[in-house]
């Protein structure tokens, strides 16, 4: 009998699966991103719907290679307005409050990821410099949720009301400790602070990055603490994991 | 007077949510007595995020003072939530025991 899991799919099932095109495919095909099969002696793109469930469920590569080179994802992941945001947390939200263990942590956990990805929307609304909206992938059984915008980021947000902040680091720092925001005189700013707190006391750890500054509160000793990492990301890049 | 907050919905994210909630209760507000309290009750929030409280409790709190009281919830955003608005705001909410 054969393994539904194993069966192979051709290029247009596998683009309507993933929710890209068929130029996408072959793109990636070519570039190593996602190798298709091909049958002996055949010419046709082949996948196994299991590659593609494990190619679309590396969140974290998908959202980083699109922030940083804008490559494409699957639509799925793509929430264009605060609107289909809010829509997909609330459904996230439903999942995860039936999840066991998490009857209480889960208002938090939606509570950091609503704060995460509201900014997105509310700092770079008129001002998108290119592709407009937020990736926001999850996977409750790998207990991870990846949120990514290309926005301004947030030293060029800041900037604007503090124009003497001269990295990321310090931006990012500003950020999450300091009741400012972006978008003075209104007055506003205290998301990214209670984030930090949430997750400084609870056990859900945050990855955070924008520009070339990264936040890792990560394991039971976990502090805050802004690092330079090795890219440099454009907009925001987030990854909970609890 | 007492406003189930969940009348607003169970998932309170976003400012722009928040805002809008706080401009539609404007005319239930004017119905308050001077010196009425209104209460607030969480029951049925599943989350309540600092972006929309800041929109509707915190000028609730400007106008209202200690006319605002909070009724208490064991939701772990909403006991999060209203321990940052305080902090931000410098100014503490009267909360029922």
């Amino acid at each position: 009998m054969e393994n539904t899991k194993e069966k192979l799919l051709n290029i247009r099932e596998a683009a309507e699966i993933l929710g890209v095109s068929l130029d996408t495919l072959r793109r990636w095909d070519k570039s190593g991103k996602l190798v298709a099969i091909r049958k002996e002696g055949g010419t046709h793109r082949c996948y196994r719907e299991k590659d593609l469930e494990v190619f679309s469920s590396d969140f974290f590569n998908l959202a980083s290679e699109w922030i940083q080179s804008g490559a494409e994802f699957p639509d799925g992941f793509y929430c264009p307005t605060s609107s289909v945001f809010n829509a997909r947390l609330t459904k996230m939200e439903h999942l995860l409050m039936q999840k066991s263990g998490f009857e209480k942590l889960y208002s938090l956990i939606v509570l950091v990821a609503g704060e995460i990805g509201d900014n997105s929307f509310a700092h770079n609304i008129g001002k998108w410099p290119d592709k407009p909206g937020t990736f926001f992938g999850y996977n409750l059984d790998k207990r991870e949720i990846v949120l990514a915008d290309r926005g301004l980021g947030i030293l060029e947000t800041l900037r604007q009301v503090r124009p003497e902040l001269a990295n990321h680091i310090q931006a990012v720092e500003v950020a999450f400790t300091q009741f400012i925001s972006g978008r003075a005189p209104e007055k506003r700013g205290n998301g990214l602070k209670l984030v930090r707190e949430v997750i400084l006391s609870n056990p859900i750890d945050l990855f955070y990055a924008s520009g070339d500054a990264e936040v890792r509160m990560r394991g039971p000793q976990k502090t805050f603490k802004v690092t330079r990492g090795q890219d440099i990301v454009r907009g925001c890049l987030a990854k909970i994991e609890f | 007077m007492k406003l189930q907050l969940e009348k607003f919905g169970k998932t309170l994210i976003s400012r722009e949510l928040g805002s809008e909630a706080f401009k539609a209760f404007q005319p239930t507000l004017r119905e308050l007595n001077p010196g009425e309290e209104l209460e607030i009750d969480f029951s049925g929030v599943l989350t309540f995020s600092p972006s929309w409280a800041d929109e509707f409790l915190t000028p609730l709190l400007n106008q209202l003072g200690d006319k605002l009281i909070l009724l208490p919830s064991d939701n772990l955003s909403v006991g999060a939530t209203v321990k940052i608005l305080q902090e931000a705001n410098k100014q503490q909410f009267r909360i029922n025991k």
